[in-house]
């Protein structure tokens, strides 16, 4: 498997005290939209930072496309497109003046500089901005120019921290579609802690927890480690025949349970048992009761349930971690999981 | 190209900013009240040095201060830093655009206030004595305060990244700077603290360039001639047991002290080597520090 990035037992301690990430060993394949998942805290912009030469790992090594990170590696960052939480931009620049910089520090001649500079403010919808400072921005045009800063050197490799921090739907909208987007023909890197767009956009996570990684590889595979999901039935019809309903779908084989809620049913199922053959059967009863379907959603919460199944038996283990993650580490199939 | 860049970007976020607008009417006005209310008392040396005054001891070496402190310490500076540190532009490349962007700034403005206003001085017709002040005088002194200039914003710049708290930073500058006479005092360099640099100008602002051709001309200058007959009375004085003349008296603040070994070049050194040291340090600091 070729990889983008790579780190070995990479640590960060902080004034000596305050472990920010702790020997974390991880792999993220060449092309693929990695999602750095993990609660406020957990050490996912401090990872980035170091993977940008911003800060010096305590201990441990991190390359990029085979090169070495640091404070000095201007290659390394050449290859790199960064957009930091919520960007602090100068405020007394307008747009095309600020990408403009950017494009001289990364060294870009006019000839190809230049005409960047409006199709990438057309890309991210502020081509109506060019005249305004960027202080009158707000969050959302602010995160906007800000990925139009990272793709100025038209880099192989984005790291993202928190793109859609401070964003309202729509512009949430836009900004995962473009990680899509950009996917295509990049690597990308989204650290969140937003499950949504982990769960629309990513292939591949990594699930980070007090500077720790407890679990990398694909997407497909954290859903997995989920042993029980449910299917969520909205239905339209009468009370009594929905509370008989609820009942008997109870009673289906491979069903672990099904509760009501108003005119929803929650049907539990286990995964390894056939969800598709209890769906069916369900689907059948709800017909021959003459109900209405009105939605019908497989997999709800899957990835936080997974997130939050992960999280809790990180707790849970204790002392124990080391022989847990050295298990987790032969499930998962592309990134190895740190001790 | 990215210093190059990151300097002229500096620069036009430093002549945006209100302390550097509000400096600039500040000097002028200064500049403008010491001129007038000198016009007509002071020789033109004096009057010149004057005007330095402000800018070598009191209070603009603040403005110095707090614009070497600001690029590389507090939040906001910090967040722009990543902004640029985190594209191929190395610490180096940032730090050095930062300050010669600041020294450019402040030496800017000095100039663009003092140079019109010491040519005023020197071409008006003005009612006080005839003096002679050289090129090479006006010359040496713009360096001189410049230099310092130049070492108050390396100070800052250097306990800005050191400290990485503005107000911190300055306060402690201003705790170092301002006993700095006494410090200096006691290592046996007082000739380079700021107020025997402005005291020393007016001697300066005289100086010729080429002082040996001068004097082959004028073997005993008359402050020379001065000097011998004083010496030679306190002599006849001692031998006849009558009282000491009472020593000369003094002019005033910038006529204290007569400066004859004053020396450009030794000062140069004096400043310089510690801004290079400054500028270093700063260099190794940032270049060594987590952003």
């Amino acid at each position: 498997m070729e990889t983008a990035v790579r780190t070995e037992h990479l640590t960060k301690v902080y004034a000596g005290r305050v472990i920010a990430v702790n020997d974390m060993t991880l792999q993220v394949p060449r092309g693929s939209i990695y999602g750095l998942l993990g609660p406020n805290g957990a050490g996912k912009t401090t990872t980035l930072r170091l993977l940008l030469g911003l800060q010096r790992a305590t201990a441990g090594s991190a390359e990029i496309f085979g090169r070495s990170c640091g404070p000095n590696a201007v290659e390394v960052r050449r290859s790199i497109g960064y957009l930091p939480t919520n960007p602090k931009l100068p405020g007394n620049l307008r747009p095309v003046e600020y990408l403009d910089l950017l494009g001289q520090l990364c060294r870009l001649p006019p000839e190809i500089r230049k005409p960047r500079l409006t199709s990438l403010l057309r890309a991210v919808g502020l081509l109506g901005a060019t005249d305004q400072r960027i202080k009158t921005f707000s969050t959302g045009m602010n995160t906007r120019l800000g990925i139009a800063a990272s793709l100025i050197a038209d880099p192989p490799l984005l790291l993202w921290d928190e793109p859609t921090a401070g964003l309202d739907p729509s512009a949430r909208r836009f900004t995962l579609d473009l990680i899509r987007e950009m996917g295509k023909n990049r690597t990308v890197v989204v650290a969140t802690h937003i499950l949504g767009d982990i769960d629309q956009i990513c292939d591949h996570v990594g699930v980070m927890h007090e500077g720790r990684m407890i679990f990398s590889g694909k997407m497909r595979k954290m859903k997995q480690r989920l042993q029980c999901d449910g299917i969520s039935l909205e239905l339209d019809g009468d009370d009594d025949v929905l509370q008989r309903l609820t009942g008997q779908i109870a009673e289906l084989d491979g069903v672990d349970a099904c509760t009501r809620n108003g005119n929803t049913l929650l049907v539990r199922t286990s995964a390894a048992r056939g969800r598709a053959a209890v769906l069916a059967a369900a689907l059948k009863l709800v017909d021959s009761h003459g109900l209405a379907l009105q939605t019908i959603y497989s997999g709800q919460n899957e990835t936080e349930n997974a997130y939050l199944q992960l999280l809790q038996e990180d707790k849970a283990h204790g002392f124990n971690r080391f022989d847990f993650n050295t298990q987790d580490a032969a499930d998962a199939d592309d990134g190895p999981v740190s001790p | 190209m990215p210093t190059t860049a990151l300097f002229r970007h500096d620069l036009r976020t430093l002549s945006g900013s209100w302390l550097v607008r509000l400096w600039l009417a500040a000097t002028a006005i200064l500049t403008l009240f010491l001129l007038t209310a000198n016009w007509g008392q002071f020789q033109t040396a004096t009057l010149i040095a004057s005007m330095l005054f402000p800018y070598l001891v009191f209070p603009w070496f603040l403005v110095a201060v707090v614009l070497g402190v600001a690029p590389v310490s507090g939040a906001q500076a910090d967040a722009l830093a990543d902004g640029f540190l985190s594209r191929p532009v190395t610490r180096y490349e940032y730090l050095i655009a930062a300050w010669a962007a600041r020294v450019f700034t402040v030496v800017g403005i000095f100039l663009l206030v003092i140079v019109p206003a010491i040519v005023l001085v020197v071409f008006a017709n003005r009612p006080v004595a005839e003096e002679t002040v050289t090129l090479y005088g006006i010359l040496g002194s713009l360096i001189v305060v410049s230099l310092v200039l130049t070492l108050l914003v390396s100070l800052g710049f250097l306990l800005g990244t050191l400290l990485r708290r503005p107000l911190l930073a300055v306060v402690v500058l201003i705790f170092v700077w301002f006993p700095i006479n006494m410090i200096l005092h006691t290592f046996s360099l007082e000739e380079f603290s700021p107020i025997s640099l402005n005291q020393a100008i007016p001697t300066l602002l005289r100086q010729p360039w080429n002082e040996t051709e001068v004097e082959s001309q004028n073997p005993l200058g008359d402050h020379d001639a001065e000097m011998v007959a004083r010496q030679a009375a306190y002599v006849m004085n001692f031998l006849s047991g009558e009282p000491a003349p009472p020593p000369p008296s003094k002019d005033g603040f910038f006529e204290q002290n007569n400066y004859d070994d004053f020396s450009l070049g030794r000062v140069l050194l004096g400043y310089g080597i510690p801004t290079l040291a400054a500028v270093a340090l700063a260099l190794l600091s940032f270049c060594s520090r987590d952003l």
